[in-house]
């Protein structure tokens, strides 16, 4: 696909997400939809992570915590204003996990998805045991000021503008990093994904642009963990759980690991079963745990793959066959 | 003071044993890092409950470990195995599925509520242990953690089916072709694997409270000893699990506040260290 190409759609995107929030009658349900959203990114950072390095982690939730409690942290000690807060905690999430990363990313498959959990875990501990500013396993307060970029707040925070700013950022997000993986820095790291030994061998550097990746990826979920913090004004050790992490990784496999926007596709599979079904059912976890399963075994691509396929067989089948018919 | 820690990291160290033996056992044969095992724990622990009101601790101690190699057979023939092509990460993201499954399904049959398990009769009673008194039943606990470790060694060394675990986990191509039934193995060990899942529920349940989250610490603890040990190795995970009750034991004394960060931190050393484990040679 070509960038103008690419381009176009995601101007088409940011029409439906206009559409969105002016068809959606209620205002709670697209508070539910923002949050998705939120989710979505979360997920598009994993995304990144296991698409482009190969590598499973299950403790981004680290990077999505992390921004909430260093936006809490900036904000009660009144360091610098919250617009410029913004740009140092993703910098900071950026040069953290690129550090984490230079060290993590040589171990390979299980055991690096293993050391992720641990990196987290260790968080979520230190986040519930610490007393004082953080507040513990009682969680912080992010205050945001009243006026955020010289918009008010309490218009910031109005579901359909609060709709419209997440679904904005998510497309951005989308875009800068399809945009990124386009360059030669996204082939470079393909190449490492696909055989490190061969990319060694033609003399690229291995490490640091895994190590880049992973920096790339924590961001894009630190974006998330901002977000959430603005739209919940609170931050909460339970946002560091490996299960939060497991729950991303889920959705990014249910969306499907191969295209960009799979992530985003299984972020809103997994809201509408928690809120939509979630009001019905009792035991949603379990019917969504047994959808998980029936999308691995049976579309091992996701959802977006199976989307794919449905919509595109016969053009493969004609391109196959044609020629070779007549 | 250390003595008592030393003590009750001897008995957390145990449980772990069984855990952990269970979840490598599953690991070397399948390539699976199971996080239904943590279900499958908190099922037993369960069903260990529910027997046990109506009849005694020891029969539950007997029917709950059986109703989980029922299910891990099951589990094996209609799930692991028609898997076993797949990638490593998406039978893990089942088995994540399957943990979902397992805890409304607790959540469905026992409800929110906490329970715990009265401590059997027979080892209601305090022991002298220098000059500290401690609950015979843990002493019970390290006991049968010991023998699992014994018992699964003997098994595993000496008996005809053990060599054919060890063969299936080496190679489960070659020891097909030398004749030997490699799926019965396969689900021979993971009913086993569960078995032992469930044993560890139930032995937990007089000493840890059941809820519907009591899975989720065990699990995760349970994988850093499986990775510090080497994934698959049974040695390596008995070693890693007793290193790690004492740590955390002697973690307690020493630095309260850092002590639940050891394993972790301790996981981190090792697998920079060397990333395939104590015992690994495998990644």
């Amino acid at each position: 696909m070509r960038f103008s190409k690419i381009l176009l759609l995601a101007l088409l995107a940011l029409l439906a997400g206009v559409a969105i929030a002016y068809l959606t009658p209620s205002k709670s349900l697209l508070g539910l939809f923002a949050q998705a959203v939120i989710y979505a990114i979360f997920a598009l950072g994993v995304g990144v992570l296991l698409r482009q390095n190969g590598l499973t982690s299950f403790g981004h939730a680290l990077f999505f915590g992390a921004a909430g409690y260093a936006m809490g942290v900036i904000l009660a000690l009144d360091w610098i204003s919250a617009e410029l807060a913004i740009p140092v905690v993703l910098l900071g999430i950026g040069v953290l996990a690129f550090l984490i990363g230079l060290v993590i990313v040589r171990v390979p498959g299980i055991a690096f998805g293993m050391l992720t959990l641990a990196i987290g875990q260790m968080a979520y501990l230190l986040a519930t045991r610490s007393r004082g500013l953080t507040g513990g396993a009682d969680g912080m307060s992010v205050s945001w000021p009243a006026t955020l970029f010289g918009v008010k707040q309490s218009v910031l925070l109005k579901p359909d503008t609060l709709f419209l700013i997440v679904w904005t950022v998510m497309v951005a997000v989308a875009v800068l990093v399809i945009w990124i993986l386009r360059t030669r820095f996204g082939a470079i790291t393909e190449a490492i994904r696909d055989n490190e030994e061969r990319a060694r061998f033609i003399g690229i550097t291995t490490t640091v642009p895994r190590a880049l990746v992973y920096a790339l990826s924590a961001m894009v979920t630190g974006v998330a963990g901002l977000l959430s913090s603005f739209n919940a004004g609170f931050v909460s050790p339970e946002s560091l759980h490996w299960s939060v992490s497991g729950i991303a990784l889920v959705m990014v496999v249910v969306g499907g690991v191969k295209s960009v926007i799979g992530p985003i596709v299984g972020a809103i599979v997994y809201f509408l079963f928690k809120d939509l079904l979630g009001d019905y059912a009792t035991y949603w976890m379990a019917i969504f745990g047994a959808t998980l399963i029936a999308v691995i075994v049976f579309s091992p691509d996701g959802i977006a793959g199976a989307l794919e396929r449905l919509f595109k067989p016969r053009a493969k089948h004609g391109a196959a066959t044609g020629p070779r018919g007549h | 003071m250390l003595t008592i820690n030393l003590f009750n990291g001897l008995v957390y160290g145990s449980l772990l044993i069984i855990m952990s033996s269970g979840l490598a056992l599953i690991y070397g044969l399948r390539r699976v890092v199971n996080f239904a095992h943590g279900g499958l724990y908190m099922l037993g622990a369960y069903i260990g409950y529910t027997v046990a009101m109506y009849s005694n601790f020891w029969v539950a101690l007997v029917a709950a470990p059986a109703a989980m190699a029922l299910f891990g057979v099951l589990l094996d023939r209609y799930g692991l195995r028609l898997l076993q092509d797949r990638e490593p990460l998406s039978v893990m993201l089942v088995t994540f599925g399957l943990l979902l499954i397992l805890e409304d399904l607790v959540v469905f049959i026992w409800g929110k509520a906490n329970y715990s398990l009265f401590t059997p009769e027979l080892l209601n009673f305090t022991v002298d242990l220098l000059g500290n008194q401690v609950p015979a039943y843990r002493i019970g606990v390290i006991v049968v953690g010991l023998s699992v470790a014994l018992g699964l060694t003997l098994w595993l060394r000496f008996s005809r089916i053990g060599l054919f675990v060890r063969a299936a986990s080496t190679d489960p191509v070659t020891t097909s072709m030398q004749g030997v039934n490699t799926d019965a193995v396969s689900a021979g060990v993971v009913g086993l694997g569960s078995a032992l899942a469930g044993l560890a529920g139930v032995v937990a349940a007089p000493f840890l409270s059941l809820s519907p989250h009591m899975s989720s610490d065990v699990l995760i603890d349970s994988f850093v000893v499986v990775v510090i040990g080497g994934l698959g190795s049974l040695a390596g995970a008995f070693v890693a699990a007793l290193l790690l009750g004492m740590m955390q034991a002697i973690g307690a004394v020493y630095m309260p506040q850092l002590s639940v960060l050891l394993p972790f931190i301790f996981m981190i050393v090792i697998l920079i260290w060397k990333p395939s484990g104590l015992a690994g040679s495998r990644t």
